[in-house]
Order: structure tokens, then C-alpha cells, then sequence
């Protein structure tokens, strides 16, 4: 039961990000629009790997024989993972885009700062 | 193997940074280049497993004939611009070759990956490359390009993130030959091809997505726009077709693909003809011909496959060279206005020469490389459905007509400025070696469909590219 509350809630969360990104003018809101929406997608695919009173994909001593069974899906972890890098590297150069656009601009609302159309 | 072309170009990357020196990076992709170029006579499809894992659990990549004649063509540019970029960046020169270096690892491994997540991963690191490269000269103008650019990417590739979660769900492997052998034609699958195919047409410009590209080019240095509209546009396709194709398995018309590519090719044509930028002009070329390639690979049949790379072939060649002689005028002139360019073919007769062959080329017209895939697509498209056909016809024709006004407002008429500056010799090779590849595929097809045509034989054979990977007979 708890599964298909994940699964709404990660749908949940990429509707907000995606409202976040294309509504709001701020270049800062649309930035942690953008982070909102990728940790939607990282909270789905958790939920996707993830299986009902699944324990830690590490085998033991003690869960060799019963470890196929309970195990939940180490390779979305490791998705995750890589994807959060991604995330990082992405956020924290639309950030330094943002600064140097404010001081060219002096506003970061994007729908004062657009010279550029079509 | 494979992994010495990585390491070479990363610590190039890493290298040039440190010890300033343009020429580490220039080698490196040239190396990488030659390496491609004999791997790709080599008889049949190589595989190399990262770390020993064997194909369904571990990365694999795969060094078939698309992927190779996609990474040729990739180093190759990547080479000639890389060479054009010496003289023509002043600033802040080694970050932007270490760019161009993160650029190309990006670029190889989209088109060599057989595993789908390793693919989105060398995606956001081209892209990230990109975005950088587009805000490089941190003007008010291309601070906002690159906003717009990486706000509208980043999300795209959002979307094709959930598309990859979801088909991992469903099939419960990343590998792509072995996701093929277990995808079957629900409704389901479909929804996820559609956010997959939505997540790269940004990418790929396609027209609801294009809105980018013409603002991202104008504001980009001369080379990165080249290479925006050739390389990055070029695997945006590439990654499309390779999922259809190859993961999909979908090997019928596929209408969706022909309506976009007609609206593309309709939209960029007519929104070209109103521009007084030239690179505005340009970009907008470039959706036209997208257009044009996706109409061709919708078909489905080994005529439209052929015709579709072929076309993208010679687009790749064709807009890096445009964009490259427009630099070199920008470079001396610093206007990209149509209105106030004018006069420039006495003072620089082999940029005007070149700039006319990409031009006609383009157009399509018949003793140059455009016009031998315009002709297959016509043929292919003919076949489906005549008014296809005829609408692309008739959107070759206005391509011309905007070709002929840039050419004859650049290089005609009175001339208004003093060119002080001499051309350097590294700006003028490249162009002049892309116009002479461009003439000699236009002379005889037969060497752009040496290249073009076991890379069909990829697409079209999926069960061979299964066994090649899965090694299962």
C-alpha cells in the first residue's frame, strides 16, 4: 500500500517542479523548480527498485539462502547515485549563470531581463 | 582499447588547463579521430565490457558501424574546430578548449554506449559542456541564451530521465540489446517512447522545441555554434533513431515522426526567410533541414533510412561549414546585420567560395552533397506519399531563395567596411577542407554511402545488433 503512495507522490512532486519551472519568473524559484523535479524522478526510481519490507541489498552470512527473496534492487541505488552528481554539477552551474546574469541585469526576473525573442 | 581514447581525452581536458597549451587538446581529438578511423575498418562489431561484466549486467560499448560513423564524423568536426578556435577565441582560451575536450567524451559516448542510462549520462555531460559553451563570453546576451538553454535542457533531459526509469521498471535491465529482446508493443511502452522522444526533441529541434536554438546560436562564439548545429542537433538524431530503431524495434511508417518533420521543415524554411541575423538565419536552416531527416527516417523503408543519415551526414558537414566562413566574417567585420553587411567577396574571395558551396549545398543543388540526399529523400518519400514529396520540393526552393539573399547581402553590392586584419591560415584550412569534402561527396555519393550505408544495415537488422551484444545465436 505504501508503494502506490510513493508512486503519487513522486508524480506529485514532478507536476509541482514542472509548474515551479514554467510559472514562476524568478530565475531562483525556476532553479529549485528544476532540483524538485529531479528528485521526483530519484524518488521513483527508489520506488521502482523498492519492494514491500525489503531489506539492504548487502548479503550476509546470516541472509545468504533467504536474500533473493527480501533483497530490494541495488541498481536504481546506484542510478541515483550517478544522477544526483548530475543533479549537482547542473544546479551549481545554472547558479552561477543566475549571478552573473544579475549583475548584467540587475534583476533576476525573467520577464524583465528577455532581450531575446521568438 | 576504447579506454585509451578516454583517458587520453580526459587528461587532455585536465592537462590543457594546467599547462596552457592549446595544442594538448587539438592532439587529443585528432588522436581520437585516427583511432576511430581504423576501428571502423575493422570487419565486424567490436564490444568492449567496462571492468570485465559480462553484456546484460555490466556497460557495454558497442562499436558498430552507425556508432563508429557517428564518432568519425563527431571527431572529425570536433578536429577542424578545434584547429578554426586557435586564433579565434582570445579570451580565457584553455578553459574553452577543456570544454571542447568534456565536449567531444560526451559526444563519443552517446554514440558508442549499448546501455541506456550510460547514454543519459554522456547526454548531461555533452549537454553541461554546452550550456557552458554557449555562456562563454559572459555578455549580457549570451548570459541569457544560455539560461534559456540550460532551463528548457535540463528539463528535457528531466523527461527523458523519467522515460529511462520507467522502461528500467518495466523491463528491469539497461542494456539496450537485451531491453529489446523484452519490450513488447503495449500501450505502456508507447506512453514511455513519448516521453523519451519528447525529452530529445529539444535536442534535436524539433518544432515545438526549436525556440532555442536561434537565440542560443547568435549569442554562442562562431565555433560553438558550428558545432551546436552540426554535432549536438546531429546526436539529438542520433540518440532518436538508435532508440526507435534499435530499442523500439519500430520498423513501419511512423506518422508521428513524418508530421513533426513536416511541420519542422515547413516552420524553419518560412521563419528563415524574416530574418535579418544571419545566424538567426542560419539556426533557423538547420530546423528546416532537421525536418528534412526526420521525414526520411519516419519512413521506415532502408530508402528512407539511407536517405535520412545521408542527409544528416551532409547536413553536419554543410552547417559547420556555413557557420565557420560566417565567423571568419564576423571575426573581421564583428556585425552578424544582413542590413549592413555588404561587399565582402573582393576582399575575401575563398570565404565567399566556401560560404556559396554550404550555401548551395544546403539549397540542394545538384553538383554539390545536399542535392544527392535531397534526391534520395525525394525518391524514398515518393514511394509513401507524392505530397510529401512535393511539399519538400517546395521548401528546397525557399531554402535557395534565403541562401541567394545572405549570399548576395554578404558578398555583393558596395562595400562598406575596411578589412585591416589578415585571415589566419588556421581560421581558412578547415573551411577549405570541408568545402573540398563537400564538392568531392557531391561529385561521387558513392563515398558518402560507404559510410552511410552499413549503418542503415545497422538500424534495419535489429536481431543482428541483439546477437552481436547478447552473443546468443
Amino acid at each position: 500500500m505504501i508503494m502506490i503512495e510513493l508512486y503519487l507522490t513522486s508524480g506529485l512532486m514532478m507536476m509541482l517542479g514542472v509548474y515551479c519551472v514554467a510559472m514562476k519568473p524568478n530565475l531562483i524559484k525556476k532553479i529549485i523548480g528544476l532540483a524538485i523535479f529531479t528528485d521526483a524522478i530519484h524518488l521513483l526510481l527508489i520506488t521502482i527498485g523498492s519492494r514491500e519490507n525489503g531489506i539492504p541489498p548487502i548479503i550476509t552470512p546470516e541472509n545468504v539462502n533467504t536474500f533473493s527473496q527480501f533483497s530490494v534492487d541495488p541498481v536504481p541505488q546506484a542510478l541515483v547515485l550517478t544522477s544526483i552528481v548530475i543533479s549537482l554539477s547542473i544546479t551549481a552551474l545554472a547558479l552561477c549563470i543566475a549571478i552573473i546574469a544579475y549583475r548584467h541585469f540587475k534583476t533576476l526576473d525573467t520577464e524583465k531581463m528577455s532581450d531575446l525573442r521568438g | 582499447m576504447i579506454t585509451i581514447v578516454l583517458s587520453v581525452l580526459f587528461l587532455a581536458a585536465f592537462l590543457v588547463l594546467v599547462l596552457k597549451r592549446d595544442i594538448i587538446a587539438i592532439s587529443a581529438i585528432i588522436f581520437s579521430f585516427i583511432f576511430f578511423l581504423l576501428a571502423y575498418f575493422s570487419p565486424d562489431i567490436m564490444m568492449f565490457a567496462f571492468s570485465g561484466w559480462s553484456p546484460p549486467f555490466g556497460i557495454v560499448w558497442v562499436l558498430d558501424k552507425l556508432g563508429l560513423f557517428m564518432a568519425i564524423m563527431i571527431t572529425g568536426i570536433m578536429s577542424l574546430t578545434a584547429v578554426y578556435s586557435v586564433k579565434y577565441v582570445k579570451e580565457r582560451k584553455h578553459r574553452y578548449y577543456t570544454l571542447i575536450c568534456l565536449l567531444t567524451i560526451g559526444l563519443i559516448g552517446i554514440s558508442l554506449t549499448g546501455d541506456i542510462f550510460n547514454m543519459y549520462v554522456f547526454f548531461e555531460l555533452m549537454s553541461v559542456a554546452s550550456y557552458a559553451l554557449v555562456a562563454f563570453l559572459l555578455n549580457k546576451e549570451s548570459t541569457e541564451a544560455a539560461l534559456k538553454y540550460l532551463i528548457t535542457g535540463s528539463l528535457s533531459s528531466s523527461f527523458l530521465l523519467v522515460g529511462i526509469a520507467m522502461l528500467y521498471g518495466l523491463t528491469g535491465t539497461l542494456n539496450m540489446a537485451d531491453m529489446a529482446l523484452k519490450i513488447s508493443g503495449g500501450p505502456v511502452f508507447m506512453i514511455v517512447l513519448g516521453l523519451i522522444l519528447g525529452g530529445l526533441s529539444l535536442k534535436s529541434a524539433i518544432v515545438p522545441f526549436h525556440f532555442w536554438l536561434p537565440d542560443v546560436h547568435p549569442a554562442a562564439p562562431s565555433p560553438v555554434s558550428a558545432l551546436l548545429s552540426s554535432v549536438i542537433i546531429g546526436s539529438g538524431v542520433y540518440m532518436t533513431i538508435r532508440i526507435i530503431f534499435t530499442v523500439f524495434g519500430i520498423m513501419s511508417i511512423f506518422w508521428m515522426l513524418i508530421i513533426l518533420g513536416l511541420i519542422t521543415m515547413v516552420v524553419g524554411g518560412l521563419m528563415a526567410i524574416m530574418q535579418k541575423d544571419v545566424k538567426r538565419l542560419l539556426a533557423y536552416s538547420t530546423v528546416s533541414q532537421v525536418g528534412y531527416i526526420f521525414i526520411a527516417i519516419g519512413m521506415g523503408t532502408p530508402a528512407g533510412v539511407t536517405a535520412g543519415l545521408f542527409h544528416l551526414f551532409n547536413n553536419i558537414l554543410l552547417k559547420c561549414l556555413l557557420f565557420l566562413s560566417f565567423g571568419i566574417i564576423l571575426w573581421h567585420t564583428g556585425t552578424r546585420d544582413l542590413n549592413k553587411l555588404g561587399g565582402l567577396g573582393k576582399r575575401m574571395p575563398w570565404v565567399a567560395f566556401c560560404f556559396g558551396i554550404g550555401a548551395l549545398g544546403t539549397a540542394g543543388i545538384p553538383p554539390l552533397n545536399g542535392f544527392a540526399s535531397k534526391w534520395l529523400i525525394y525518391l524514398a518519400t515518393w514511394e509513401v506519399s507524392p505530397i510529401i514529396t512535393s511539399i519538400a520540393i517546395i521548401v528546397s526552393a525557399i531554402t535557395l531563395a534565403y541562401y541567394l539573399k545572405v549570399f548576395s547581402c554578404i558578398f555583393m553590392g558596395p562595400s562598406t567596411f575596411k578589412i585591416v586584419k589578415k585571415t589566419p591560415k588556421t581560421m581558412l584550412i578547415p573551411i577549405i577542407i570541408l568545402a573540398i569534402i563537400c564538392i568531392i561527396i557531391g561529385i561521387l555519393p558513392q563515398i558518402g554511402m560507404m559510410f552511410v550505408e552499413p549503418a542503415t544495415n545497422v538500424l534495419l537488422e535489429q536481431g543482428q545488433y541483439i546477437n552481436a551484444v547478447l552473443g546468443v545465436g
